[in-house]
Order: C-alpha cells, then sequence, then structure tokens
C-alpha cells in the first residue's frame, strides 16, 4: 500500500492510505486522547475528545473519523483545542455519579486517565448524575448505567465483534442508554456473557461481578485460556496470590483480539475453589491422608515397578490429558514407553475424534494442520457441519458469523437450530448423523453441475475419475429423502458454492458420530474436488474441545502414536526413538482410553496412572468405570481438582493449572503458544512436569530434566513439526512436513488421492426407544465441566441442563415446559427438567453435557470407537417418560 | 384502537412489501404504526428477521423517534400544544383541564383506549393558540366550554 506524507504538530511523519489522522498520529507516537475509539472497532467520531486543528484552516476535526490525506497538516495539543477537550470531559464528569472510591475500574478509568491528563479537578459545573439502576442479578456482569459515557464500545463490539445483538442503544438525549430488546435484564436477553463489553468498557458502567475481591488487580500477566481448542489470548488480574480477573490481552495479532467467551472471560475463577488439591494424598485405611512429596512419589514409584514385574507391562496403563502441556504429554508417553515399557498410554481427547482426525492426516500427511482462524474471514464460502461453535468454541462462531454478516454464503448442516442459522444463507436441517449421505450427494451435484476444479485436481490429486464415477452412480434423490433435506434447498445451495472454495468447520457432531470416518473422507474428497484444500479462501477446521487436544497427539500421547504422530507400526520409527531413548519399543499398539478401563473390569489392567482426567464423569456408564477402577491393585491420580476419579484413587498427586506453570499449548489452528507461569501453585501442588520428573527419577529410568528447556530441546530433536520451540518465541506455527505437492510451496511433491465414496450404514430401528438423543454441548460448561463445575459464577447460573424435544413431540406425548422427565436408554437413564424449542426435528431430543456430574453420559455404551457395535458419543436411542 | 390479537397476516404482508427494499426500516415502520395504532414489541423480532439485522437495532430506533410507539394508544390521540404561544393563552389551564376530564396524565392511555394524552412543543399554529390536535385535526381557540364539548364529541357515548 502507498504512503501518504503529512505534518503533524509541525513534523512531516508518513501512514499508509486510507489511515485516519489519529492511527497516523499513534503510528508516529503521537498520543491524542480519546474514549470512544478501539482499533478493532469502525470508528464512530462520538466522543469528540481525539479533536485536532488543521492547522491551514483552522478548521477543527474528530481526528478517528477524519482520513489522512498528503500534505495536510495537523496540530494535536493547542490550547484552543485543548480548551474544547477540557468542556467535553467537564460535562462528562457534572453527569457522572461520585462513587470513583468504590469504583472497580480504579486507575484504569479512562474517563478518569484522560480528566487527569488534561489538569481537570473541579467541573465547575453544577452536579447533575443520571442515575440509572445498578443490574448485578446475573452472576457475571454488573451494570451500572449511571457511569456510562455513551461511547458505545459495548454496542459495537456486540454489533462488529461478537455478533450477538445483545444491547443497542434506545432513546436519545439524557434518556439515552444501551438496552437489551424489551429491557430485560441480561440473564433473560439473548446475551452470552461474552464479557466483550466488559473489558472494552472505558468506565466502570460494566464490571465483571467478583465473588471474593474488589478492587483493581495489584498486577496482570499474559496467558492463554486454558479451556477450549481455540486457545484464546489472556490477561490474567492477580491480587496476592490469586487470580481475580480475566480479560482478552493487549497484545498484538491475537487470534481473538478484544473478544472472549463467558467461560474464558468468568470461569477462571475455579482456579480458586475450595476443591483444588493442595498437598500429595495417599490412601490408608480407606481413607486419603496428606503425605510427603518424598513418601507419594516412593511410593507410586515402587508400586508401579512392582506391578510391572509381576504381571508384566501390559497390566499397566497411562491416561493422559489434551489439557496438559506439550512438554507434560511428551514426558508421560515417554515414562509409559521407557519405563515402564508399554505402549497403554492415550488422552482425553480420544472422545473427540481420534479416527477422523486419524484419516485426514493420513491422506493430507498432515499439510491441512495449519489452519489460521483469520482466513475464515477471507473465506468465499463456509460449510459448518456438525458443528455448534457458539456453545463449543464460541470465538470460532464469531469468525463465522462475521464473515457471513459481510454477505459470503455460509451454509449450516446441523439436525439443531444453533445460533449461526440466523446468520445463515442456507440450513440444512438435516437427520442426525446423516452427514455422510449429504456430503456425498452435495459431491454428485456439484459434479453434475461442473462445480469441480479441474485445474486443482489434475494438478495436486489422482484418482479422481474412479470417484467421479462413484459419484455418477449417486441417485440424488433418494440420498436427500434419507438426509431428510428437500431438494430444493439443495439445489440452492450447489448455486451458492459452485466455483467457490469452501471453508469447511467440522465440529464433534461429526467428529464423535458413528460414520465420523467415513464422513470425514467424504468431506475431505468434496474438498479436494472443489480445491478449497490448502487454501487461504477455503481450507478446514476442526473444533477442538481442549486446549492440548493437537499437542497430546502431537507428542505421541496415543496407543498407536510415536511423538510426532508418527506411526506405531511404522518400523523405521519405531527404530529411531528406540535408538534415541535407548529401550525396545513394542510395535503393537496399546489400550485406548474405553479400553484401559473395560480391561481394568476385567482384571487384566492392575495399575492406572491418570493425569489431569477424570474419567468417571466424561466416559460414558460412569457405574462401570467406577467398578473398573475400583478394581485396579493402584489407581494414581494427578489433578488439580478433587473429583469424583480422585476420591478412588490410591495416591493423589496436586498438579498445577494452566496459569501456575510454563509450557507450551498447540491450539486447533496448529498455533502453539508458550506461557509463563502467572501465580505459584497452591501450597504444596507442583507443576505436572515436575511431578512426571520425580516419578520418574525415582524409578531410575532416566536422569532428571530438571528444566523445561531440556524437554523442550528433545522434542525440538524429535519432532521437526515443533522446530520454532528452540527459538524462544511465544507463539509459532507448526512446521509443515507433508509430502503432498499441495502444501508445498512450489507445489511440487506427492499427489493426494481421492477415495472411493463411501454408503452409510443404516442402524436398525429400535421402537422401545423412539427418539434420538443429541449430546450437545453448552457454552457455560467445557467438556464434561469438571472445571467450569468448580467456578462459583458458572454454578450460580447454568444449573438447569434442560433437555429439548420439539413442540409436537410434546403435544403428542403430553409434556409442557418446565416438566421433569426422565430419558431412558438402553443403558441407563436421566431426569430433566423439559423445554418445548420450535428450531428442533421432531423425534430428536437435546441433552446437554457438563450438567450435573455429566450424567448425559450414562446414557451411552462404553464402546471403544473402532469396535464395530460402536455408536459413537454424540447420540444415542431414547424413549422418554414423564415424571408424576 | 382496542389492542387485539396483532393480524399476522397484515403484519407479514406489511413486512413482505418492503423488505426487498433498501433503507426499508422506517417506512416499514411507518406503515407497521399506522397499521396498528402502534407498534407491537412482539412484531419486532419477525421484522429483524426478515430484515436481517439484530432486533435491537430495530428497537432502538424505535425508541429513537418520538413518532414511533410501542405501547398501544388510543383511538383518538390528544397532541395539546405547550408552545410559547398558547401558553401565554392559558395552554396549561386547557391542560389542566383535559387532564381532569380524561383522568390521564400525560404519555396515557384510557383503560378503555380511547384517548392517550400527549403534550407537543408547538403545533406551529400559534394564531389559533391555544390549540391541540386530535388524530390529524386541528382544533384552535380553545376555552374550556369548547374543550368540554370537543371531548364530548370525541367520546365513546357519542359514538
Amino acid at each position: 500500500m502507498e504512503n501518504i506524507t503529512l505534518f503533524i504538530n509541525g513534523k512531516g511523519v508518513s501512514c499508509p492510505t486510507g489511515s485516519s489522522l489519529l492511527e497516523a498520529a499513534e503510528l508516529n507516537g503521537i498520543k491524542i486522547p480519546r474514549l470512544c475509539y478501539h482499533p478493532e472497532l469502525k470508528p464512530l467520531g462520538g466522543c469528540r475528545l481525539c479533536l485536532v486543528e488543521d492547522e491551514k484552516t483552522g478548521k477543527i476535526l474528530a481526528s478517528c473519523v477524519m482520513p489522512a490525506s498528503p500534505n495536510m497538516s495537523i496540530l494535536t495539543d493547542t490550547p484552543r483545542i485543548n480548551r474544547h477537550r477540557r468542556n467535553i470531559v467537564r460535562l462528562m464528569m457534572a453527569e457522572h455519579p461520585e462513587s470513583c472510591i468504590v469504583c472497580n475500574k480504579g486507575n484504569r478509568c479512562q474517563l478518569r486517565q484522560i480528566a487527569a491528563q488534561l489538569g481537570l479537578g473541579q467541573t465547575g459545573l453544577y452536579h447533575m448524575p443520571n442515575y440509572k439502576p445498578i443490574e448485578q442479578a446475573n452472576p457475571f456482569i454488573i451494570r451500572d448505567l449511571t457511569k456510562c459515557v455513551l461511547c458505545g464500545k459495548c454496542i459495537r463490539a456486540d454489533h462488529e465483534l461478537v455478533q450477538t445483538g445483545a444491547i443497542d442503544y434506545n432513546f436519545r438525549g439524557f434518556k439515552s442508554r444501551p438496552l437489551t430488546l424489551h429491557d430485560l435484564p441480561l440473564e433473560q436477553s439473548n446475551c452470552t456473557f461474552c464479557g466483550t463489553c466488559v473489558s472494552i468498557c472505558p468506565t466502570g458502567a460494566l464490571a465483571p461481578k467478583n465473588l471474593t475481591h474488589a478492587g483493581t488487580p495489584e498486577r496482570e500477566s499474559d496467558s492463554v485460556c486454558g479451556f477450549c481448542g481455540v486457545g484464546c489470548s489472556l490477561t490474567l488480574g492477580v491480587i496476592g496470590k490469586q487470580i481475580v480477573e480475566t480479560n482478552p490481552s493487549h497484545l498484538p495479532e491475537t487470534l481473538n483480539g478484544a473478544t472472549l467467551c463467558v467461560r474464558g472471560h468468568f470461569a477462571h475463577d475455579f482456579l480458586n475453589a475450595e476443591q483444588r488439591l493442595t498437598q500429595p494424598l495417599m490412601r490408608a485405611e480407606d481413607k486419603l491422608a496428606p503425605v510427603s512429596w518424598n513418601e507419594a512419589v516412593n511410593h507410586v514409584a515402587s508400586r508401579l515397578l512392582e506391578i510391572k514385574k509381576t504381571f508384566g507391562p501390559q497390566s499397566i496403563g497411562f491416561l493422559g490429558s489434551s489439557k496438559c502441556t506439550n512438554e507434560e504429554n511428551y514426558l508421560f508417553q515417554k515414562i509409559a514407553r521407557t519405563v515402564l515399557e508399554t505402549n497403554n498410554v492415550d488422552n482425553g481427547g480420544y472422545l473427540s475424534g481420534r479416527s477422523c482426525l486419524d484419516l485426514i492426516d493420513s491422506r493430507t500427511g498432515g499439510g491441512w494442520r495449519v489452519s489460521p482462524l483469520s482466513n475464515l474471514e477471507k473465506a468465499e464460502s463456509i460449510v459448518v457441519i456438525g458443528a455448534d461453535p457458539g456453545n463449543s468454541a464460541p470465538v470460532v462462531g464469531y469468525y463465522i458469523r462475521r464473515t457471513a454478516k459481510k454477505g459470503i454464503p455460509m451454509i449450516v448442516v446441523d439436525p439443531r437450530r444453533t445460533d449461526l442459522v440466523p446468520f445463515s444463507t442456507v440450513w440444512l436441517r438435516i437427520l442426525p448423523e446423516r452427514d455422510l449421505q449429504l456430503i456425498n450427494c452435495l459431491a454428485a451435484l456439484l459434479w453434475k453441475r461442473f462445480g469441480h476444479d479441474t485445474g486443482f485436481i489434475d494438478r495436486f490429486t489422482e484418482n479422481f475419475t474412479k470417484y467421479s464415477e462413484g459419484l455418477s452412480s449417486f441417485n440424488h434423490q433418494r440420498l436427500c429423502v434419507e438426509a431428510g433435506v428437500d431438494m430444493i434447498s439443495l439445489e440452492r445451495v450447489v448455486e451458492l458454492l459452485k466455483g467457490k472454495k469452501i471453508a469447511f468447520v467440522i465440529g464433534h457432531g461429526i467428529l464423535q458420530q458413528r460414520n465420523a470416518a467415513r464422513a470425514a473422507d467424504a468431506i475431505l474428497n468434496l474438498m479436494l474436488m472443489t480445491g478449497s484444500l490448502g487454501t487461504d479462501t477455503g481450507g478446514l477446521y476442526l473444533l477442538a474441545r481442549e486446549n492440548n487436544q493437537a499437542g497430546a497427539l502431537d507428542m505421541g500421547s496415543a496407543p498407536d502414536l510415536l511423538p510426532g504422530r508418527e506411526n506405531l507400526g511404522d518400523s523405521r520409527q519405531r527404530q529411531r526413538f528406540e535408538r534415541a531413548w535407548e529401550v525396545r519399543l513394542s510395535p503393537d499398539q496399546g489400550l485406548n482410553a474405553i479400553r484401559m478401563i473395560t480391561e481394568a473390569e476385567k482384571g487384566t489392567l492392575k495399575a492406572l496412572y491418570i493425569m489431569g482426567e477424570n474419567p468417571l464423569r466424561s466416559l460414558p456408564q460412569p457405574e462401570r468405570v467406577l467398578k473398573a477402577l475400583q478394581n485396579l491393585e493402584f489407581l494414581v491420580v494427578q489433578d488439580i481438582l478433587k473429583t469424583e476419579t480422585s476420591t478412588v484413587a490410591h495416591v493423589v498427586l496436586p498438579g498445577a493449572s494452566f496459569s501456575e506453570k510454563a509450557g507450551s499449548y498447540t491450539n486447533m489452528e496448529g498455533r502453539i503458544q508458550c506461557v509463563e507461569p502467572v501465580v505459584s501453585p497452591p501450597l504444596e501442588a507442583r507443576p505436572d512436569w515436575m511431578i512426571l520428573d520425580m516419578v520418574s527419577e525415582k524409578m531410575g529410568r532416566f536422569t532428571r530434566y530438571d528444566s523445561l528447556e531440556k524437554i523442550r530441546a528433545e522434542i525440538v530433536r524429535h519432532i521437526p513439526e515443533y522446530q520454532g520451540l528452540s527459538n524462544g518465541k511465544k507463539t509459532f506455527w507448526i512446521n509443515n512436513t507433508s509430502k503432498k505437492g499441495l502444501f508445498q510451496p512450489d507445489g511440487q511433491g506427492e499427489p493426494i488421492s481421492f477415495f472411493p465414496v463411501a454408503f452409510a450404514e443404516d442402524r436398525p430401528h429400535d421402537d422401545n426407544y423412539p427418539f434420538t438423543a443429541i449430546l450437545g454441548s453448552t457454552r457455560f460448561h467445557l467438556g464434561s465441566g469438571t472445571r467450569t463445575s468448580h467456578s462459583k459464577r458458572i454454578g450460580n447460573f447454568g444449573k438447569n441442563g434442560h433437555v429439548e424435544i420439539s413442540p409436537s413431540d410434546g403435544l403428542e406425548l403430553n409434556l409442557v415446559n418446565g416438566d421433569r422427565i426422565r430419558i431412558q436408554s438402553r443403558h441407563g437413564s436421566i431426569e430433566r427438567e423439559l423445554i418445548l424449542e420450535k428450531g428442533l426435528a421432531q423425534g430428536l431430543v437435546l441433552a446437554p453435557i457438563g450438567f450435573e456430574e455429566n450424567d448425559a453420559m450414562k446414557l451411552l455404551p462404553l464402546t471403544p470407537f473402532e469396535d464395530r457395535t460402536s455408536r459413537g458419543l454424540k447420540t444415542c436411542q431414547v424413549r422418554i417418560d414423564k415424571i408424576q | 384502537m382496542t389492542p387485539k390479537d396483532i393480524d399476522s397476516e397484515r403484519l407479514s404482508a406489511i413486512i413482505d412489501k418492503h423488505k426487498a427494499e433498501r433503507w426499508s426500516l422506517i417506512p416499514l415502520l411507518q406503515e407497521i404504526q399506522e397499521a396498528f395504532g402502534y407498534i407491537p414489541p412482539e412484531s419486532i423480532e419477525t421484522i429483524a428477521y426478515a430484515l436481517n439485522i439484530f432486533p435491537v437495532e430495530i428497537q432502538g430506533v424505535i425508541t429513537f423517534y418520538a413518532g414511533f410507539s410501542l405501547l398501544p394508544k388510543g383511538k383518538y390521540v390528544l397532541k395539546v400544544c405547550r408552545g410559547t404561544a398558547c401558553h401565554v393563552k392559558g395552554g396549561r389551564s386547557i391542560l389542566r383541564l383535559i387532564k381532569s376530564e380524561l383522568g390521564l396524565e400525560e404519555g396515557e392511555t384510557g383503560e378503555d383506549y380511547q384517548f392517550t394524552l400527549e403534550t407537543t412543543a408547538c403545533l406551529g399554529a400559534c394564531a389559533l393558540a391555544p390549540t391541540m390536535m386530535i388524530n390529524r385535526s386541528y382544533f384552535g381557540k380553545l376555552s374550556p366550554p369548547k374543550v368540554t364539548a370537543i371531548l364530548a364529541h370525541h367520546s365513546k357515548e357519542k359514538e
């Protein structure tokens, strides 16, 4: 972009064409006071504090909305301007209440800062505060609109960044203020409590509700959110040793910018929960009693070695965590593989679509993995399939809504009316788990209508002919009926997508379903056919439930993968690690997360080391899991909270949360982010990598690392994707190691093969269980909700966990809103309150997970995915009865 | 006009007429106000969906303009002039009289939805002071007996 030159305060400066005067000044280190300007929002020109003077004409201009033009001569700090600024601030102060002493915003209040800069103390005006009621019924946000200066930042952030539309200016003049629809309290409006408005508010009009602390944090440090796989940048506010406030970080080029979601913003109070584990515990006479670290670690080491000696390495399992750092996951699997010589190592991410990931990784050589969310805003079209990012990964939802609002075609494929539906161009309301049929039909129609990208297919792929023959053989009408979609809508989608690159956003509706791998295959085929893979204007976005799901797999925390996601069955790779670790590695893959439990149930698995995972809550059929865990000779649980699982352990080791330790996390985009500790772990708790280091030293296989840098050096040595870890950068992307031509800068390399079309197997219908329950997440809880349920704020709010059915089903079963019902599957039952939801199709039940000890898991069978009888984790057949 | 169940067909006909137009929101709201006497709050979301904007933005527009109302109004909307000329000519007593005759305060609507009482800064008919409007008709040179007669003429019993 061309630069233009102009004069600010007599000094020649330059800025890119199209900059405003304020941006031009900012770029050259000249600070202009302002209240309503925010770099991520469209300028408003409302507060008039950014006034500058045009030296040539003497005109006074609002610099945030005035474009810079060549040879302008601007003065930013003249007596005339300052007189205007002072008058504006005096008027604001005259309307502002005198509650500064008790205001949580304290010295961060921008009105106060500007008044101080302008040297204003007394206004000299009649004080006329515009009192309005304080709203603080909800557990997240306190709204005191008396302090509102009408800068409109909250409204603009709501409309432009998060696209929720919860508030807007209402009335005018003295009565003007931001209101919700029908002036309802926030908790009854469509507000999602993302808190973006709270962080962006320049005064104390919007403040986070703090239950334990009042006042301004003593210090602030940057970190990365520990909840979902998006990995937003945070700034954590600390008082004493406790984290009391969370805001989006002010770092440049973060993926979330000024936004966050309700979990990221308000649920981190779980870090101060009473249920935090603070010292090592050991079971003595049926009770867990505190012991010293030395005793606990000695016991763990000797018992594990003993069991290995007596029952063999296959009798021990290591269940790790997709919430722990890369370094910890690396160490964890290394201990399992080298010290205890078992491949029985897995992490909780197993539940979130391993089969899909494996398939996509192997077909693309992993080249798809760097997929920056910022590219979503460049997409030519978006297809959201089986994903409800508004609940599961809200920040991804903001990206999609922003793009859709610009008029880019956005197709939602979902049986539920998700919060993306109002933004969508077309909503294909398919039947649950019929995504494969729909994708097949879509591909066949696009092929028929010449919607394929011949250039791309010729250059980067192979075996297209066979695939296209398969497509030609489809009966569109039949597939359409099977998917439950009408042909007219589908034809419209084809018209919208034809000739465009498609960005696919895939969620747990695909990842956890029975046909997951086949659906992923079909999506990949469709992406290759339309030339959408590996481009900025298309691309593949897989939602990750937990913050380090991708990293845990990269580190080899899986029964069939070595670090770098290398296949354990590949003898060349195995030998590489055998040499490096000086150990013999078994080529047989170990037990996955679910099979560890079923083997413990049978009694073949004798010991289990669980790090940062709560299988009693996250796995199906909790009563079976409990029996299996009780069946173990030895159970070690390393966690940060007292969980259902830790209470049945033999030894409990207190670990540290993301804010209390250093390490790196890999998010769903393929971005690796390093964090430093913000506070120290509570009492005797220690960073998890240190605990693992102590345990492995006691078992005497390899020497202690003692520092994170040494672990990192080893990761860099063995995993080419993680080269960036050595250069001390805070944020970097995984290296591309795919050999596929599509992902090479020069386009030279192996072609990606089309797979022949796959068909869905239908499951037999069971008349005893006529409904299909969909297990969906809500934005207030993450996954099984172990951590979020310990957040006091969330606990106060999201207790209901209502299930939803369609009004017509309600009529048939004689059920009304608020009825208590029992939902029963072949495997268990839960009781919930009911809501009739218009957006839901007949025959469906939507049951939220994360609530009431995540009891929704009772409905599912404990079956590993690869098992032929597996039904996936997303849906199950149920019956509904009213509880009298 | 007594508020009754909103004629949803009429509402969607008005929305359909305007939704393809650019800048259609204000004409659309005016037409709804014309048809129903007010803008039913429950219609906001339907309008928002048709125009693809946030419902709360529509509420913002409605509350910004004094001409739009979210509350149902009476069959006769009285706008009593509170301008300077009318004030000098006794507009205050006229207003006081109307208030007591109707039993309404400014901005209120009677339970039978016959009358809504409003005041306005100036009707621009100062030569006729003191003045008021009922719906779209002017009434000038008001005196207490004239007011009583006018109100009686518009009352329910007279119809």
